[in-house]
């Protein structure tokens, strides 16, 4: 699909993308601490700069998800840096329960099932710790300080989760 | 070309997630483009990423926030490509491309820096050292975290041996003096934060005039 949007400029493609993606880099900003209004501009900033770099999108070496995902990263550093959001604390109750969605499934390739399997099957203390240095924008101290947990347990549960993600990994290669 | 030494999981975790400065992501993508073993661990945390993206519940948004971007891509031309650097500095790995440098400027015998003029951010900054074989650079410690990557030559200090690549993390508690033992001279890249010191009567005489 983001082929399509690069090679004939196809607005219908872009708009399926924008369907799916845009609402969740909404939700995943303002995970990170910013209001609607900004996460909303924000979610169009990143969708228009998927337009515009469509053409760099390589379908062998990503997903479109994770393609996006790291547009989205890139976008939050440039904003964080320029001070243009302005976050507030986010509020401890929305931690808890990211619930699992099952698999949405925009993603048919085969690495992007094989993630998405690992993740699935991450235990969920380890899925938890994840989410947060994903989309909270948290350093490892402030985790462990938001989940009550010491700092050691919060990087050997990152470092559990990452050791799987490398196991799928070597499948891969 | 095998490289040796790689980035902690701690720091890859941090690069993936977005959580390091722009100075200190740059170290990261030099050695990610020369370095095949992080460049796909990159990538897996990069599809997790992804997939949790992908997994999150979707936050409405205005029923017009389509058409307003198509608007916006209406009234924005492309993104214009980057003016073209000079030819050193062109065969740079690809991240280091993207940025304006100062011009080599001599720093103490046979040692060469430049700065890497990333976005102004506190006081994190990036330093190209060129520095001829046979040198040893003054012994130092940090007051932040150091991190290093080498592009082409190599050096050896009390941790190991650096050659194109390799990365290291110092900080505070390292103390280092490497040693370039190459036949050629060594270039490498290096993200710094607060003030390095050097040490030892050479180093204290030379600190005035290597400010890094």
């Amino acid at each position: 699909m983001i082929v399509a949007v690069a090679s004939s400029r196809d607005r219908e493609a872009f708009a399926r993308l924008f369907a799916h993606f845009a609402p969740r880099l909404k939700a995943f900003l303002m995970r990170s601490g910013a209001d609607a209004v900004t996460a909303e501009d924000f979610a169009q900033e990143a969708m228009l700069i998927v337009w515009h770099k469509a053409a760099f999108y390589n379908p062998e070496r990503a997903a479109a998800s994770s393609w996006i995902f790291t547009i989205a990263r890139n976008l939050r550093i440039d904003a964080l840096r320029r001070n243009r959001l302005a976050f507030r604390e986010p509020d401890p109750s929305e931690l808890p329960d990211d619930p699992i969605l099952p698999d949405a499934a925009f993603d048919e390739s085969e690495n992007a099932r094989r993630v998405n399997e690992a993740l699935s099957a991450l235990p969920e203390e380890q899925r938890k710790v994840l989410q947060l240095s994903y989309f909270h924008d948290l350093a490892h101290g402030e985790i462990s300080r938001r989940l009550g947990l010491p700092l050691g347990t919060v990087k050997s549960r990152l470092r559990l989760a990452v050791a799987r993600l490398r196991e799928t990994l070597g499948d891969m290669q | 070309m095998t490289v040796r030494h790689l980035p902690s999981d701690d720091i890859m975790i941090a690069y993936a997630t977005g959580v390091l400065t722009e100075a200190q992501a740059l170290v990261i993508e030099t050695h990610l483009a020369l370095c095949p073993r992080s460049r796909s661990l990159v990538e897996a945390l990069e599809h997790a990423g992804g997939a949790l993206l992908d997994r999150l519940p979707p936050a409405a948004l205005h029923t017009d926030a389509l058409a307003r971007t198509l608007a916006r891509i209406d009234a924005v031309p492309g993104y214009g490509n980057a003016p073209m650097p000079d030819p050193e500095i062109a065969a740079f790995p690809e991240p280091l491309r993207r940025y304006q440098m100062t011009p080599w400027r001599t720093a103490g015998r046979g040692t060469q820096i430049r700065r890497v003029l990333t976005p102004e951010d506190g006081d994190h900054r990036v330093i190209m050292f060129k520095i001829d074989p046979g040198r040893k650079m003054p012994q130092h410690t940090h007051s932040g975290v150091e991190l290093t990557c080498v592009i082409s030559g190599s050096y050896s200090d009390e941790s190991g041996r650096y050659g194109p690549g390799d990365f290291e993390e110092a900080d505070s508690d390292i103390s280092h003096r490497p040693v370039i033992d190459s036949d050629v001279p060594c270039i490498c890249v290096v993200s710094l934060m607060g003030k390095v010191r050097l040490e030892g009567v050479v180093g204290r005489l030379l600190q005035p005039f290597v400010r890094l």
